[in-house]
């Protein structure tokens, strides 16, 4: 590969989530001499940039260990994340995976929408010395661990709790409503496809968890106490919600603040993230650029299951294909994350961190 | 050129095709010149005798593409001494005045024909028949160049790794600069003296194409000799994200 990259525990596979990051981060490495560049003209070059790193990782545990990765981004643009744009997106993806084998990285983790191409068994990417895992297992973990914590700390007993979760049937999804089952008084599940919604809800009435599913969520928002949402935010509109409502947005990109009829009575935080306590450090010095949360050290929950995997010396496909993260590793990854000091980030949202009397 | 004796070229065609060529031409004799000049930064009497045998192969590329243009009757201009192809090669002459024989490489075997391989393949694609193959033809030999010069620029980067990171970059900044402002969807310094009219940039949709994909096809390639030479990633994405656009 390049002049610097042996050595690398992890690598992180990603794309950014909005054409106002990719401008902050091209005009923030131009001069001033050399100006600005407009989005238009960003445009024109952005998405032809082979993957490539851009910049290197340093991260430490509690346990004083300290890692090295690097982060790979694809270039898929930010507005072309929908399914006409499935081939070249994947494509990108699968030319990422290639840079992240030539690095030699000991694992490596499929961030956003890059996780598509192991989720579907599309490649298990077996040959070489990199594993690739999609990180979905720690993410969902930080989802339900978040549901709990927010849960607790607003007076909400899950045991009577109506819980809707949007896109359930995905892969997160499926994760967090097994590890839900029997926990709420109610599960209400929401997702494109009707059959496999239809088949998941049979499956959990038959353990005994009270289900109520729809293709359309309008259906299911005014019963729901507790909302997680792990789908694109895209067509989503939510309306006559529960005074009270807690929502973890899961989704990416994190934007359902703007899909809110109302805020008044709304507790909405975005889910699936953790704070890492001995922090990290870029080179080159992007943190003005990428990863900027309310809190210091916010990273992806899918970052940290590689980040957490790396520091256990654990290089393995920990989590990959659909359907099959079980409570029992959400548990065991989330404990590990635990041990070198990763833990749930604090809420927040895209107005800050929650206050006391938090609405969104 | 079976597709196009069948074809009426429409005048606009007609004048695209021929800056097209135009700008081929001129590029292969920038080669040419180029290389005749590197082979005198050489003191190995193998390599110099092999840098020789690049400008020759550079200068049967243009004597191919002229041919053809003469035979088709396309409006041809050279001019090796425009705004951007004789500042290309001010540069190159410069490192080349210095007998720095890893900087020519770097500009003529890495940034020029990156360039070239991509723009023709793109050219080609689009054109077609015999003229089509001619560029896919010349793309192919120009991508030998490139890959014997990674590998002989790699070993380099192994070498010190720092020094040649660094000089690569006063390089890229030159001399890319240049190409990139050559480029750019408008002309952001002028005329580049090779086009008979204005800028065929805003005609290329004639024969199927746009400078958009054009350029970003060959920036694209360009990233990726970089990678197979060893640049970090870090380094290349900076240099490319600086620019001009």
């Amino acid at each position: 590969m390049d002049s610097t990259t042996s050595g690398l525990d992890f690598a992180v596979l990603g794309h950014q989530d909005s054409w106002e990051n990719i401008s902050d981060f091209i005009n923030g490495i131009r001069t001033s001499n050399e100006g600005e560049l407009t989005n238009e003209k960003i445009k024109e070059i952005f998405s032809f940039i082979p993957p490539r790193t851009l910049f290197r990782m340093k991260v430490r545990s509690n346990t004083g260990a300290e890692i090295k990765g690097t982060y790979i981004e694809t270039f898929i643009e930010p507005d072309k994340l929908d399914s006409s744009f499935l081939r070249v997106n994947i494509a990108k993806v699968r030319n990422a995976v290639s840079y992240a084998k030539k690095t030699k990285a000991k694992i490596a983790t499929l961030g956003g929408f890059t996780s598509i191409v192991l989720e579907g068994n599309l490649d298990p990417f077996s040959d070489g010395e990199t594993r690739f895992t999609t990180g979905n297992t720690l993410t969902a973990a930080f989802i339900v661990k978040g549901i709990e914590k927010a849960a607790r700390d607003r007076n909400v007993n899950l045991k009577e709790s109506s819980i809707l979760i949007v896109g359930a049937t995905g892969d997160i999804g499926i994760a967090c409503t097994n590890f839900l089952k029997n926990k709420a008084a109610k599960l209400l599940l929401s997702a494109r496809n009707y059959l496999r919604l239809e088949k998941l809800a049979v499956e959990l009435i038959n353990d005994g968890q009270q289900v109520i599913y729809s293709v359309n969520i309008q259906d299911l928002i005014p019963e729901a106490d507790i909302i997680i949402c792990v789908a694109s935010a895209t067509g989503i509109q939510l309306s006559n919600l529960k005074s009270g409502v807690i929502i973890c947005d899961a989704g990416y990109p994190k934007n359902l603040e703007t899909r809110l009829e109302q805020t008044k009575g709304v507790h909405l935080f975005h889910g699936g993230m953790g704070q890492i306590a001995g922090g990290y450090d870029l080179e080159p010095d992007y943190s003005g650029t990428f990863y900027r949360y309310a809190a210091p050290h916010i990273v992806h929950g899918c970052i940290l299951e590689a980040i957490v995997l790396a520091f256990e010396n654990r290089f393995e496909s920990y989590s990959e294909g659909k359907g099959k993260i079980t409570t029992d590793r959400m548990e065991e990854i989330y404990n590990l994350s635990i041990k070198h000091g990763i833990d749930l980030a604090p809420f927040y949202n895209a107005k800050g961190l929650w206050s006391q009397d938090q609405n969104i | 050129m079976e597709t196009m004796k069948k074809e009426f070229l429409t005048v606009e065609k007609f004048n695209v095709i021929s800056d097209v060529f135009s700008q081929a031409i001129t590029g292969e004799l920038i080669g040419m010149s180029n290389f005749a000049s590197l082979a005198e930064t050489i003191e190995d009497p193998n390599e110099k005798m092999e840098a020789v045998e690049h400008a020759n192969s550079e200068r049967m590329h243009a004597k191919a593409f002229m041919a053809y243009a003469k035979e088709r009757g396309f409006k041809i201009n050279i001019n090796l001494n425009g705004q951007y192809w004789g500042n290309v090669r001010k540069q190159f002459l410069s490192y080349a005045h210095k007998f720095d024989f890893i900087a020519c490489l770097i500009i003529q075997e890495v940034m020029l024909e990156t360039f070239a391989i991509s723009m023709y393949t793109d050219v080609g694609n689009a054109l077609g028949g015999e003229a089509g193959r001619l560029f896919l033809r010349i793309a192919e030999e120009e991508r030998e160049h490139l890959e014997h010069s990674s590998e002989f620029l790699r070993n380099e980067l192994i070498e010190d790794p720092n020094a040649f990171i660094n000089k690569f970059e006063e390089i890229h900044f030159n001399c890319m600069t240049i190409l990139s402002e050559f480029s750019a969807s408008t002309d952001i310094s002028g005329h580049c003296g090779v086009c008979s009219g204005s800028c065929m940039k805003l005609s290329l949709h004639h024969i199927g194409l746009d400078i958009v994909t054009i350029r970003g096809n060959a920036l694209a390639l360009y990233a990726q000799a970089l990678d197979e030479i060893g640049i970090p990633g870090e380094k290349s994405i900076v240099w490319i994200a600086r620019l001009p656009a």
